[in-house]
């Protein structure tokens, strides 16, 4: 047999699970796994505003006096929402994938059967984004039981949360990409995220900063978190608030994009 | 006529200077058991992954593969979707259970929940793992692992199944238990594309099967056709020999040699009959040729690392 000899191969016809099927599919491996470890996994969320606003409420609160007339604990409390959906994504889209990259070559296993490169990381993103909502969740549930709620329209911050998640998700697989050793995920954590959460409006104000200094926060993702987050929480909307949207829905679309693209050459070549 | 379900035509495959895979042409027959055959580095992993998307070829006008009518670099879901596949590195849910993990990957093929939970119960039966239905990834062995993997390709009843290095490392029970599973699915009608290293695994396998080397095919063939046309079929082994082995006179012999053991291959098994006199019964033994002696004969003794 001549391997250059023609050969008409009959196409064998096969349904292929659909876009949304493939996706739910991912993000649905990871809930599995992620719930595996309930007790541990779900715990932290709820501890770590409590010991925020102890910390504030019963030390450096009396420190503070009104900002835009509200008071510190408020402004802070309404502002924490935000961060934990940040760190959360952060960490599963770099620490995480990493891990099911480089160590237990999950990823290899789940693009053999029938999803892609896309599906896959459209899953993870979105994987990011609901936990970003539960944690926002856990600190609004937190934040309402000691009665730093300002307005009821706040119940619809863990969706700042969600979008949270899917920024800090996407930005950090396109982190993801250019790593090749865990330990560099160090930079991106002191020297991106750790700044954020201190220069985005969530911790004070932004507005008596410097120009410079304040034109550059309004660059990070977290700042229009925090500002759309604040509007759910005190119930005011000013029409600001869809360049807010605007600056979230691009970041992600972009960073999403990016991060695909790079991680597909990384996985398949 | 049988048909042809694969076809790979002059593919190559470059990681950066390299060249992985060198203008490597093949077909594959529905329900034949194809092998890739070569030493560590000769492409074959890179080529099986080529052919369900998760390698992609260079692109260049004149190379094709076409897998059950489709091609991996635009429809590699479909080809995903017929197919099954067991990598080289076991990449199993180490925090879920064996039925978990089985589940799981059950709805990446979109499988219907109420199909599903049978299927597992067959799939852990046919590969002996039943009594493992809940027991955690960590607490298996390395050959029950192997099993999983196996049965996890097998979730969406595969009419082809790759497996890159299905047995290496394990014990040869276990090693003999996934040949007569892989010789009954076989029979009952899925291709099989198996890299290997083991020229025992390949000869007890596969119906045709190609020797690679640095990215080339060296060879192609059926087992017993390529031992026939490309090796003498008899071979003298001498082993503990201070002074090098070698015959003046001798027309009939082809000598590989290396420092503790000579190799001396003939078509005629009563010239070597003969040379075995000379030494101590310990340390000669004749046998045939086999998969291995062409192996070497064909990728050369040195290492290609």
């Amino acid at each position: 047999m001549n391997s250059n000899s023609p050969a008409q191969i009959k196409k064998v016809e096969i349904q292929v699970p659909g876009l949304a099927s493939r996706i739910y599919s991912v993000w649905y491996r990871h809930y599995r796994v992620y719930t595996k470890n309930l007790i541990s996994n779900g715990f932290p969320p709820f501890l770590e505003p409590l010991i925020f606003l102890a910390a504030v409420g019963l030390g450096l609160g009396h420190y503070v006096g009104l900002i835009n007339g509200t008071s510190y604990i408020m402004f802070l409390a309404t502002g924490i929402i935000v961060p934990p959906a940040m760190f959360t994504a952060a960490f599963e889209c770099s620490f995480g994938t990493f891990i099911r990259l480089e160590f237990d070559k999950v990823y290899d296993g789940m693009i053999s059967a029938s999803i892609d490169v896309k599906d896959l990381f459209i899953g993870e993103i979105i994987f990011a984004g609901t936990k970003g909502f539960f944690f926002s969740a856990a600190v609004l549930i937190v934040i309402a039981v000691f009665g730093l709620v300002p307005s009821p329209s706040a119940i619809f911050s863990p969706l700042v949360g969600f979008l949270t998640g899917l920024m800090f998700g996407a930005l950090s697989l396109f982190i993801t990409s250019f790593v090749n050793n865990i330990n560099h995920f160090n930079f991106y954590f002191t020297g991106l995220l750790t700044p954020m959460f201190f220069f985005s409006g969530i911790v004070f104000p932004l507005d008596n900063l410097p120009g410079i200094v304040r034109k550059l926060a309004y660059l990070f993702p977290l700042t229009h978190s925090a500002i759309l987050v604040r509007a759910f929480a005190f119930n005011i909307f000013p029409w600001t608030l869809l360049l807010n949207l605007l600056y979230i829905i691009v970041f992600i679309v972009i960073f999403s994009s990016l991060a695909i693209y790079r991680l597909k050459k990384r996985l398949i070549g | 006529m049988i048909d042809t379900v694969i076809k790979a035509d002059n593919v190559t495959k470059s990681y950066g200077n390299l060249k992985a895979v060198k203008n490597l042409s093949f077909q594959v027959e529905k329900s034949a058991c194809f092998g890739m055959l070569g030493p560590n580095g000769a492409g074959k992993t890179t080529m099986s992954r080529m052919l369900y998307g998760n390698a992609l070829r260079d692109n260049s006008g004149k190379s094709a593969i076409n897998v059950f009518g489709y091609d991996p670099g635009y429809n590699e879901l479909q080809i995903k979707a017929l197919a099954g596949i067991v990598p080289q590195e076991n990449n199993l849910d180490l925090e879920l259970s064996v039925e978990q993990n089985l589940f799981i990957y059950s709805r990446f093929y979109g499988l219907r929940k109420r199909e599903i939970s049978k299927r597992i119960d067959e799939l852990l039966n046919f590969m002996e793992l039943t009594e493992k239905k809940k027991s955690k990834i960590r607490d298996l062995s390395g050959g029950m692992k192997r099993r999983l993997i196996i049965a996890r390709a097998l979730i969406n009843r595969p009419k082809l199944l790759i497996l890159d290095e299905p047995t290496t490392g394990l014990d040869p029970q276990v090693r003999n238990l996934i040949w007569d599973k892989l010789r009954k699915l076989q029979r009952e009608g899925v291709t099989i594309i198996l890299t290997t290293h083991y020229m025992e695994e390949a000869f007890q396998l596969c119906t045709r099967l190609i020797i690679m080397n640095l990215g080339e095919k060296i060879l192609e063939g059926r087992p017993a056709q390529l031992l026939k046309k490309h090796i003498e079929p008899y071979v003298l082994e001498i082993f503990n020999q201070e002074k090098p082995v070698t015959f003046h006179d001798n027309r009939n012999i082809r000598i590989e040699g290396t420092e503790s053991r000579y190799l001396l291959y003939s078509n005629e098994l009563e010239t070597l009959k003969r040379i075995v006199t000379d030494y101590n019964p310990g340390d000669v033994y004749i046998r045939q040729s086999n998969l291995e002696d062409l192996f070497l004969k064909t990728t050369g003794r040195h290492l290609n690392e």
